[in-house]
């Protein structure tokens, strides 16, 4: 056990946990914020992405010794309202059906248009194609980083 | 969620489990703190007098949508404005509320009626209450928009009425209103589960937590029936953190399977003494199983005569006489359900009282479950639904409450058991691999005049045991409109240690494969349009009119471009009729999917939004199932996780268009109907651009 210490969606939080533990389940287990999901485990579907410094990461695979000190923002953090254009936009396109990878979708977007407000379609692809969603809502989400990258 | 057990309904249901008698017991209200009250018109309907409206919506949430559909059926019967109820998931009561399993597309379909009836009874409570109060006829009422209005203009909010509404008894047989007259149905209508699923908010069976909970990982055999030789409990109990090993089981179709659980203070910590573990297992020859034997097996099986599962005429005595005959054999691979959420339960099981938290497709399953398993009676089982992070059936079965349960039972503490996603992709049970023979005759004018269809597959009811009948479940999808007057479909049943069960269309989404892409052979055979083909056998108006709707309006009769193949199917699911039309082209050398248009008619449609997001849901899942499958290898599954077998990505989408056929019958399910018609769509346009057939799925990207 170790005490690992960071700023969560503007706090400052620090937690006594095997440093080896993925900031995924210090997330979910320890510090209650559960809209970043675990699916895969080994970085590939996206469920986990968060944003570490303004860049997003893999959460399920990142050590929380790896974050100490950093500044981290979870879904929970994203907008005070759920107002930030990307969830605005998923909203308005109605892109959620089960909506359980749609934390990961979100951030993966919101860092995207972050740091390229307007994005080709081929780097749209080169984001958005690393996160996974069995329910199939591609083609909303197309719509809707579209949709956003008006709005913002 | 919150439950309405609170309240004493008088409850009845009929022997089939699935109507309810309208009722309940006046006089019994929720206080709320305000001082205001909420009354109860029926189970699924209240009315607070200080105006708000709250619907009751009682099937689990998926990603169907039927957490908005449910309360927009009430809504248009209550005479209510949908934007302005509150909308709450209803208690897990089969008393309250007949079967609560989402499955078979079927919640709309079968629960329409009943929703109309529960909304129309208490407006017509609401309009009794306001005539005795103005003391006119009740003739002279009329319900809209939350209140009651006399002929003469005197107006009462449901609010007012409902206390004097909730006294009265409720009309069995209200008039239903017009379909020509529905102001919600029909329209597409905002889902109120979606900002809860962009924020963060919407819990799941994964997000619970439960104060002195567990959390659990069970180690099982790769080899399904594997049996526990040794372990190391030692290793596993020296990791901080960890409280406990055991040995565990859940049932699947009726037979057990077993596993080595780590219980510990945090699931990181379960997960490395799970590691540490070293299971060994006793395989029992079942490592001789792979998909060279399964296929040998199943080559061999396809020789034999099976048993009929549908006939007319004498397809046989046309085979035997035509030196025409065409044959093709079609295959399919084990598929896993893949929920983005892996399979999770938290159970707590007491001396005298249970209850589970969690997401699941079954939730009357999983009370009569613990109940029966735990002697405890029903009404001390708690059952606490929350949002599924997906389903596609694999949330229809008990097996993995039935471990937490265990464990819970066995540790004395309540226990959050979650499945990895190499456990939920390797332990199943999954959707059934296949392999379809097809043998058909063309007569002179170039119509099929005799055709037969052999399915040899496992089947779902029937895994276990000596009965290798064939049953009607295996034929699921085979289209027998087509008038062609010899016809026989046939079934070989296959039984292997390989576990199998319900997934998204379930036989629909591989027997169509094969029928779609055989008829398709045979209109190129006959040298004939592939839809003009189906058109001349086909008089079943729902399937002309699809079929005719999406050649419009995928421009079929169009020239292509000489780089576009086009391919169409059909297929009828959950009494959902959809024709497809795919268009593939080339691209960085390869031949993808580009547009997929569908026309489909579902009867009367509640939110078209929805039935769109689920046909596009349906079509990327179906699209997935092209590119990736399962592969057994000493007797297991070869694929651990997404790294080797893949989603289909953002960046693979085709454009999808969706046609939905305006009607005013009954509902028909939307869930799973677009799938069927993917696969033998895209492979009967891969054919129409370059020439090949394929027959075996998944597609080999690198040969195409």
């Amino acid at each position: 056990m170790a005490i690992a210490k960071f700023r969560i969606n503007g706090q400052n939080k620090q937690v006594d946990v095997d440093p080896t533990m993925p900031l995924l389940w210090v997330l979910r287990d320890y510090l209650g914020l559960t809209g970043t999901k675990y699916s895969c485990g080994i970085a590939i579907c996206g469920a986990c992405t968060v944003h570490i410094d303004g860049n997003q990461a893999r959460s399920c695979v990142l050590p929380v010794s790896a974050v100490e000190g950093k500044e981290i923002t979870t879904i929970e953090g994203l907008s005070a309202d759920n107002d930030h254009p990307v969830q605005k936009a998923w909203i308005e396109q109605q892109v959620p059906q089960c909506g359980y990878c749609q934390s990961g979708q979100i951030m993966a977007a919101a860092s995207l248009l972050e740091n390229n407000p307007n994005p080709s379609e081929e780097e749209i692809v080169q984001t958005m194609d690393t996160v996974l969603c069995r329910c199939g809502a591609y083609p909303r989400i197309k719509k809707a980083i579209k949709r956003a990258s008006e709005i913002k | 969620m919150t439950g309405v057990s609170r309240r004493k309904f008088i409850q009845t249901t009929s022997a089939s489990g699935v109507g309810l008698v309208l009722g309940f017991v006046p006089g019994k209200s929720n206080q709320l703190v305000s001082g205001l009250s909420e009354i109860d018109l029926n189970q699924f309907i209240s009315v607070g007098t200080g105006g708000q409206i709250t619907l009751f919506s009682h099937r689990p949430e998926m990603g169907q949508g039927t957490y908005q559909s449910i309360p927009m059926i009430l809504a248009e019967e209550l005479e209510v404005n949908i934007d302005s109820v509150e909308i709450k998931p209803s208690a897990a009561s089969q008393e309250l509320y007949g079967s609560q399993m989402v499955v078979g597309s079927r919640s709309i379909q079968t629960e329409f009626e009943k929703l109309r009836k529960m909304g129309a009874s208490a407006r017509e409570m609401l309009k009794q209450a306001a005539a005795n109060k103005w003391n006119i006829p009740l003739a002279q009422c009329h319900a809209e928009d939350g209140k009651v209005i006399s002929q003469t203009g005197s107006t009462l909010t449901y609010a007012e009425l409902a206390t004097e509404a909730a006294k009265l008894k409720p009309p069995q047989n209200p008039v239903l209103k017009n379909p020509a007259e529905f102001k919600i149905l029909g329209n597409p209508v905002q889902r109120r589960d979606i900002p809860l699923k962009t924020n963060g908010m919407a819990e799941f069976g994964i997000d619970i937590s439960v104060p002195g909970m567990l959390f659990a990982s069970v180690e099982r055999s790769p080899v399904f029936l594997g049996k526990i030789e040794s372990y190391n409990a030692e290793q596993a109990l020296k990791v901080p953190g960890v409280k406990h090993v055991m040995e565990t089981k859940r049932t699947v179709y009726g037979r057990e399977r077993f596993g080595v659980a780590v219980l510990a203070d945090s699931y990181w910590a379960a997960l490395q003494g799970r590691k540490a573990l070293k299971v060994s297992w006793h395989n029992q020859n079942l490592d001789k199983v792979s998909d060279r034997t399964i296929s040998e097996d199943s080559l061999k099986a396809a020789r034999l005569t099976g048993d009929e599962l549908f006939g007319r005429g004498n397809p046989a005595e046309i085979f035997e006489s035509s030196d025409q005959l065409v044959e093709a054999s079609y295959q399919t691979p084990y598929q896993s359900h893949v929920p983005m959420e892996p399979m999770n339960a938290t159970v707590r099981i007491g001396e005298n009282s249970a209850e589970f938290w969690g997401s699941t497709q079954n939730p009357n399953g999983i009370r009569s479950f613990i109940s029966k398993t735990y002697d405890i009676p029903e009404d001390r089982v708690n059952i606490n639904y929350t949002f599924m992070g997906g389903g596609f059936g694999r949330r229809s079965m008990t097996d993995v409450v039935e471990e937490a349960a265990d464990l819970s039972k066995k540790s004395g503490a309540p226990v959050k058991l979650l499945w990895t996603r190499e456990d939920d992709q390797t332990q199943g049970p999954f959707r059934a691999c296949s392999l379809n023979v097809c043998k058909g005759v063309l007569d002179e004018s170039g119509k099929i005049i005799a055709l037969e269809h052999k399915v040899i597959a496992q089947e779902i009811r029937n895994q276990t045991g000596d009965d290798m009948t064939a049953g009607r479940q295996l034929m699921g999808g085979i289209n027998t409109d087509y008038k062609v007057p010899n016809l026989t479909v046939r079934g070989v049943l296959q039984k292997r240690h390989v576990p199998i069960s319900y997934w998204r269309a379930v036989y629909h989404s591989t027997n169509p494969f094969a029928h779609e892409c055989f008829i398709d052979e045979l209109a190129h055979k006959a040298g004939k349009d592939p839809i003009a083909f189906r058109l001349e056998m086909l008089d079943h108006p729902r399937f002309v009119q699809v079929l005719r709707v999406v050649s419009e309006k995928a421009r079929w009769n169009d020239q292509k471009p000489p780089d576009v193949g086009r391919g169409v199917a059909i297929a009828e699911r959950s009494g959902a009729y959809f024709a497809m039309v795919v268009e593939v082209t080339r691209k960085n050398g390869m031949v993808v999917p580009t547009r997929i248009t569908t026309a489909l008619d579902l009867g009367i449609c509640i939110n078209p939004d929805t039935v769109k997001a689920q046909t596009e849901g349906s079509i990327v899942m179906g699209l997935g199932a092209c590119y990736a499958g399962l592969n057994i290898e000493k007797g297991a599954i070869k694929q651990q996780n997404f790294n080797t077998y893949p989603l289909l990505r953002y960046g693979q989408c085709p454009e999808i268009i969706t046609h939905i056929i305006e009607s005013h019958d009954p509902p028909d399910g939307a869930g799973e109907s677009g799938l069927p018609t993917v696969a033998p769509a895209l492979v009967n346009a891969i054919f129409d651009l370059t020439g090949k057939r394929i027959r075996k799925l998944p597609l080999e990207t690198s040969t195409i």
